[in-house]
């Protein structure tokens, strides 16, 4: 209700927070304050309008920086890394998103469809998205799409879905990497009905775009895989929870829902007669948090976005305080090509004993930058190289980040590493949701982490403590404002900021944040040095 | 009440009637607020839409005065739609037949024409509370304040008997009471029907019983209530001792009251403040403060709690008891050598059966809720768990009548008083509290903004306002919280005397005085 | 069956009731774990990370007070390792904010924070940087003091007005270090729902909500001393703390066992004690002279005038014309006295009380 107003005046009034309130019976403060938490809700004219600029880590490396200065003059600001970093530099005109290096250059264009896959392995997400008219439902379906879930459907019960999702090894896809299986099991299981699947489509972990490519050329895969969670486990509910930055997408999954519709794939007969399944999408507002599962459910329900309390688990208390599966985009879209070619298939992807692929989106000083589908196990090099061309002319790669930002940096001795978690958190990194960007060794890696701390606190909920105020201090300490002048000092200092947020953070944010400074301190000691000394001046 | 406050957290439907809760009682009102958030439903019976209203899932704007007939149209869609507890009507109650036979010939067209509800709404409430596992009802002085309010209550019995909410956690018939010792004045024997502990006087056994205790016979005969009182100033009555109590401006017919206190003989007031009806009095005494007064007090639950001292008396101020004590001595009445407010509370325990199990020392934590009737018992927070007092509960036929004066022609607005929030009776204390003057710093007479403009008035703006009795200025303030034809102001402030509109007539039971209907007539006026 | 209601809580195994946590547990045994987002009577939150505390075989420490106990859960409340991590929690607190030194006539709970800092030897200075929070200066209320410099985002106050009060007057806006206390619209107290029960000054750990009113009182030499009694308002008892300071009450604050209202108050019973030591208070008797003047007098002469007034009228007209009104506003033992006066002294039952009106 507040996107309707905030689209039908350019802002949320006062009046329309009231409105809001009384219709949802949410007290007026709560909902005022929920509103100034998300980024995008303008309260005041001219509001939705104004241009915003993506500043995430990739984009300022190729100029965001002058396209904002070039757009002061409209009211231009910043907004946070918007998903397009490998087609840079988006900027929001509302519902429109223009790109370009520069204020003069930019153009409406789709996002790019992600390279074909150079490995020349076999993908399981990107198996059909560059086949021409994909993203329509005839088109979708005269490429082997919704097969798996109609022979399901047709053939099986919700327990044979189960089944060959837990047996193909399919993990959670946005990072956490639960096993898909048990969590709709454990959601078949529990007492509570209406229960409700729920896309995760908030990617807002800067470097990270593989949602955008497959919710825009290929919607009908994540609505399959949608399917077949609410038969798998009864739900009669979804929600695509989709980031306030992608609102091309939004109009692309609009129309496919239609078309599932149409054909009664969605609706009251869509797991079967009288079993039925009503698909929404949800716009976000511009809140990194509420990719976090449990915040992204207060969200849906328009409650403040702060992370829940767990136990309990979203399985048994999810949406409305029921039986919800929370899955990412890249889970859901394997789902079908799972049901269509069997559990063996999918864990076979994998190299040695890793089951499955992983899309991962790779951009900043590289060669080829896209969202490159990779077998669990390919060792980096592999891809930086070999797959992604490499470095530009004459540099070397200095560092490149793992899931985004959230595991940090992996430094010039540390890129031997195959992509898959085990052999990540070895090194005190993880996968996550597989974004991963290139600095070549012309970067400042202190200003890089500095502005990868300040997304942290600008993203903070503000909720737990070690993150509130943590990310700040690691910010200003970045930033060299603030904080001890002597290295000993100023080093102890960060790395007892770190360990508090990553031993005692409530989320996942308030815990990763601190790996920027950790693979700083353990790669860049020298640039950290210089910076110290620096601020002794 | 018939269950403690604690209670209020506990009933699957609450059915709120002439109680704005959240500004009367507003640390109760909490509780009922964690009932509604735990999932409870809440009927509110108010001719104003206060707070509770916002939050109710039935809200029965009933006229004022109309209560009677609310109760009946609900009682007949009881008996009509066979929702009684047969069980406990046949274990615990009489008279079953002759209320539901009366019942039964309720019409709800006349219904819905004497309260202005729609009968689907009163049909919904009574469903509610019916269908209820645990039913919770609280009302206080919209109901007590009428020329019927000992029809209302009866009514609203009627309704707890014919349900069976009551006896049981979570349920039964719970007035909040206003003051914070009201129910301790009552405890005390300051009835003209009781003695302490609610031993009847007409009882010859307690009579004979008061007489070794007191060394004096009493009248068997009921004594005169205050309203009696007042209106024989001067005829019968001609000396009085008024005990921290403004009489002149918190009772109707302020006018009337004040002829009366000024044909008395002999008037002594006791009390913290020269109030207005100190001011007419021949000996003013000086009593202790809360604060200053080491003492004890029932709150609406019947718990019996500790008030004590923490400061030194203001100036030669002494507690009331010992005022009293100090009168009687001089008119060498015996048994008053009390040294301590300790010694007058174990002279009540030992003398109330209700109160035996207590003593000074034992209610030092304010565990108990009476009646404790010996040391070893635990204290009742529920009454009537499994018996009533008296036996079976009994139904009792009651019919509508009319409030004293209804509008016309001349009065045709409904004024209808009450508290607020921020001000406690006529201000003598929190009109003393720095920064109360912040939120509400004058009275205003709530108007509904249709009314507004059909006479003439503007919100901001004054508006005389007029009974048979008397008329007052006051400042009117447009809000939806009055319905359009009544209108609500409250009794706290001395320049807008309120009460000398009221009055119009008395209950012949209790004599409380219909302060909650009050034709009047409005017009705009100059400010004062 | 034991075994499935214990857990090892520091070395000892200890019973448990289902659905208690393990801060629950832990403070019934003592441990004297810290929190400064906890208050007993509101839902737990988990923000302040102040309780974590070592489960075995949990990756991270975990919040005690979010965390329900399972049957054989072993649990550690104050290893090395957590005992650092509050230490570094409070220094952080302690750099974003202001002061950490408040006058306990803040509030019931203002006490807290410095307790912990002190506890914790926090006052390092390390950790210097931006401080949070922006002092509402601009809110002239007369009662409730909004110095939000001294806000940790604890929440408390949030969670009283919504949980206990029912009012949800206040929230929370914005997010991260720019999180901060608001109303509708970021308004003054008085435009909001806040029915200024004082509930959310009295819950604060830090004083940054603060009873404005008492704090007047704060330069007034000695010791701020308690005593428990019951408001004089309302029929519901509420169980009060009167603060005094050398014979002058500064202020009251609600009593969090009071069983009646459970650390509840309203408006009035938290703020409109002042009457009392009034200075229009009556300080000494009264009595009405021949040229019809209300004058002081003696005790001994107002009450013999008191007395010889109703021997007259009882002369003249009998015991009939006398008649006691008892106050609902004064304890019990006024009642009593008045009504024995009217029956010990005329033998009729002429009292009443204003309960009917």
């Amino acid at each position: 209700m507040l996107h309707a107003f905030h689209e039908r005046d350019g802002f949320v009034s006062e009046e329309a927070i009231g409105v809001v309130s009384q219709a949802l019976c949410i007290p007026v403060a709560d909902l005022y304050g929920t509103v100034t938490f998300y980024h995008h809700f303008a309260q005041h004219p001219p509001g939705r309008a104004v241009p915003r600029v993506c500043d995430g880590p990739v984009c300022r490396l190729f100029g965001s920086e002058a396209i904002l200065g070039a757009l002061r003059r409209e009211g231009a600001t910043p907004m946070p890394c918007s998903g397009r970093c490998d087609d840079c530099i988006p900027v929001l005109y509302g519902d429109r998103t223009l790109v370009g290096r520069s204020s003069a250059t930019l153009e409406a264009r789709p996002s790019p469809l992600p390279p074909p896959n150079p490995g020349g392995v076999t993908e399981c997400v990107f198996g059909g998205i560059r086949e021409p008219g994909r993203a329509s439902f005839d088109g979708y379906r005269r490429t082997g799409g919704y097969a798996g879930l109609t022979s399901a459907l047709r053939y099986g019960v919700p327990q044979d879905v189960v089944t060959v999702i837990t047996d193909s090894g399919l993990a959670g896809r946005g990072g956490a990497g639960f096993p898909t299986g048990r969590k709709w099991q454990a959601v078949a299981e529990a007492p509570g009905e209406p229960k409700t699947i729920v896309c995760n489509a908030d990617e807002g972990e800067p470097g990270c775009f593989k949602d955008r490519a497959l919710l825009d050329h290929d919607p009908h895969a994540v609505i399959e895989g949608m399917i077949a969670a609410a038969y798998a486990t009864g739900a009669a509910r979804g929600f695509i929870y989709l980031r306030y930055e992608y609102p091309e997408t939004m109009e692309i999954l609009e129309r496919a829902i239609r078309e599932a519709e149409d054909a009664d794939l969605l609706g009251e007969n869509a797991r079967g007669p009288g079993q039925p399944f009503h698909l929404l999408v949800r716009r976000g507002a511009g809140a990194y948090i509420c990719g976090e599962e449990t915040s992204l459910l207060n969200s849906l329900e328009g409650k403040h976005p702060f992370p829940r309390n767990r136990p309990p688990y979203p399985v048994t208390h999810g949406y409305e305080d029921l039986p919800t599966v929370v899955n990412n985009v890249e889970t859901l879209a394997s789902v079908g090509p799972i049901l269509a070619n069997g559990a063996e298939w999918y864990r076979g992807l994998g190299l040695l004993d890793h089951a499955g692929t992983k899309v991962i989106s790779l951009s900043g000083d590289i060669a080829r930058p896209g969202n490159y589908e990779v077998p669990l196990g390919l060792p980096l090099p592999t891809l930086l190289d070999d797959w992604a061309g490499g470095p530009g002319e004459g540099r070397t790669i200095q560092a490149v980040t793992m899931a985004g930002l959230s595991g940090g940096f992996l430094g010039p001795n540390e890129l031997d590493v195959t992509l898959d978690e085990p052999g990540l958190r070895a090194r005190g990194s993880f996968l996550g949701a597989g974004g991963v960007i290139v600095f070549d060794d012309t970067r400042d890696m202190v200003e890089v982490a500095r502005q990868a701390m300040s997304f942290f606190a600008h993203e903070s909920c503000g909720k737990c403590f070690p993150c509130r105020i943590g990310t700040t201090r690691l910010t200003e300490r970045l930033a060299g404002d603030g904080g001890p002048s002597e290295l000993a000092a100023w080093t102890e200092e960060i790395t007892d900021i770190g360990d508090v947020m990553k031993s005692t953070s409530a989320c996942g944010l308030g815990m990763a944040a601190p790996l920027i400074t950790e693979s700083l301190l353990r790669n860049f000691g020298d640039q950290v040095a210089r910076h110290v000394d620096g601020g002794r001046e | 009440m018939s269950n403690p406050l604690e209670d209020m957290e506990k009933p699957d439907v609450i059915f709120c009637i002439g109680t704005n809760m959240t500004e009367c009682h507003p640390v109760a009102a909490t509780r009922l607020k964690r009932a509604l958030a735990g999932g409870a439903k809440l009927i509110v019976a108010d001719p104003r839409k206060i707070r509770l209203a916002d939050i109710s899932d039935v809200y029965l704007p009933l006229r004022v005065g109309s209560d009677v007939a609310l109760l009946l149209g609900m009682g007949h869609v009881i008996v009509r739609d066979g929702l009684e507890n047969t069980g406990f009507v046949e274990e615990r109650t009489t008279n079953f037949e002759a209320v539901r036979d009366h019942l039964r010939q309720v019409d709800m067209g006349w219904v819905s024409e004497i309260t202005g509800l729609p009968a689907a709404d009163v049909e919904r409430a009574a469903r509610l509370y019916a269908g209820a596992e645990r039913g919770a009802l609280y009302y206080t002085l919209g109901i007590t304040e009428h020329i019927c309010g000992v029809d209302n209550v009866q009514s609203l019995c009627n309704l707890v008997l014919l349900t069976g909410h009551i006896g049981r956690e979570g349920t039964g018939i719970n007035p909040m009471r206003g003051q914070d010792n009201i129910q301790g004045a009552g405890d005390c024997g300051a009835l003209p029907n009781n003695y302490a502990g609610f031993q009847p006087v007409d009882d010859p056994a307690n009579q004979q019983k008061f007489k070794e205790l007191y060394g004096r016979e009493v009248s068997l005969e009921r004594g005169m209530t205050k309203v009696t009182a007042l209106e024989r100033c001067g005829e019968s009555v001609f000396g009085m001792i008024i005990d921290g109590e403004n009489t002149l401006v918190s009772d109707p017919d302020r006018h009337h009251c004040e002829r009366a206190l000024k044909s008395l003989d002999h008037l002594v007031v006791i009390d913290i403040f020269l109030t207005e009806t100190g001011e007419l009095a021949d000996v003013v005494l000086p009593a202790t403060a809360w604060g200053e007064t080491d003492g004890v007090c029932s709150n609406t639950e019947r718990r019996v709690q500790r008030l004590r001292a923490a400061v030194p008396p203001a100036g030669e101020s002494k507690p009331d008891w010992w005022i009293v004590s100090q009168i009687a001595q001089r008119l060498n009445i015996d048994g008053f050598e009390y040294e301590s407010a300790r010694d007058v509370f174990n002279e009540l325990c030992a003398v109330s059966p209700i109160y035996n199990g207590l003593d000074w020392e034992r209610i030092a934590e304010g565990e108990y809720h009476w009646p404790v009737p010996d040391k070893d018992h635990a204290g009742t927070p529920i009454l009537h768990q499994g018996e009533f007092k008296n036996g079976r509960g009994i139904l009792t036929v009651v019919s509508y009548r009319d409030p004293a004066e209804t509008i016309s022609a001349e009065y045709p607005v409904w004024l209808t008083t009450g508290r607020r929030l921020e001000s406690y009776h006529t201000r003598t204390q929190t009109g003393r509290a720095q920064g109360i003057d912040y939120l509400l710093p004058e009275e205003l007479l709530e108007i509904h903004p249709d009314d507004v403009a059909t006479y003439g008035l503007e919100d901001g703006g004054w508006a005389k306002m007029a009974s048979p009795r008397g008329e007052v200025i006051i400042r009117v303030r447009a809000t939806d919280r009055s319905p359009p034809g009544t209108v609500f102001s409250s009794f706290a402030f001395d320049d807008v005397p309120v009460n000398v509109l009221t009055g119009s007539g008395y209950d012949p039971i209790t004599h409380t005085a219909e302060m909650k209907v009050c034709p009047v007539r409005i017009e705009a006026a100059e400010a004062p | 069956m034991a075994d499935r209601y214990t857990i090892n809580l520091d070395g000892s195994d200890v019973a448990f009731a289902d659905g208690e946590t393990l801060y629950e547990i832990a403070e019934r045994h003592r441990k004297e774990v810290p929190t400064l987002c906890y208050d007993p009577r509101l839902e737990a939150f988990g923000a302040c990370r102040l309780c974590v505390v070592e489960l075995e075989g949990a990756r991270n420490p975990v919040a005690s007070c979010t965390t329900l106990a399972t049957p054989g859960m072993t649990v550690r409340t104050g290893t090395d390792k957590v005992e650092r991590y509050r230490k570094t929690l409070l220094e952080l607190v302690a750099s974003e904010n202001r002061e950490i030194d408040v006058d306990p006539l803040a509030g019931h709970a203002s006490q807290e924070l410095k307790a912990l800092v002190d506890r914790y030897e926090a006052r390092t200075g390390r950790f210097q940087g931006r401080q949070s929070g922006a002092s509402r200066e601009d809110d002239a209320n007369p009662f409730i003091l909004r110095d939000y410099d001294l806000c940790i985002s604890c929440n408390r106050c949030v969670r009283v007005c919504a949980e206990r009060e029912g009012d949800y007057a206040i929230s929370v806006k914005g997010r991260g270090f720019d999180t901060q206390i608001t109303t509708e619209f970021s308004g003054p107290l008085e435009d909001s729902d806040c029915t200024f029960c004082g509930q959310c000054v009295h819950t604060c750990p830090t004083g940054a909500l603060a009873d404005r009113k008492a704090l007047r009182h704060a330069d007034v030499p000695g010791e701020i001393e308690k005593t428990r009694t019951i408001c004089p308002y309302c029929g519901v008892g509420c169980s009060v703390d009167i603060m005094t300071k050398d014979d002058r009450i500064v202020g009251v604050q609600p009593a969090m066992d009071g069983p009646a209202n459970l650390g509840a108050l309203c408006v009035k019973g938290q703020f409109a004690y002042d009457f009392v030591q009034h200075e229009e208070r009556l300080k000494t008797p009264l009595v009405r002279g021949d040229d019809g003047v209300l004058r002081p007098a003696s005790w001994d002469d107002a009450l013999d005038r008191a007395a010889e007034g109703f021997r007259r009228v009882e002369r003249k007209h009998g015991p009939a014309a006398i008649f006691g009104v008892a106050s609902g506003r004064a304890p019990h033992e006024a009642a009593y006295a008045m009504q024995k006066l009217m029956r010990a002294g005329w033998g009729l039952n002429h009292i009443d009380n204003c309960s009917r009106a």
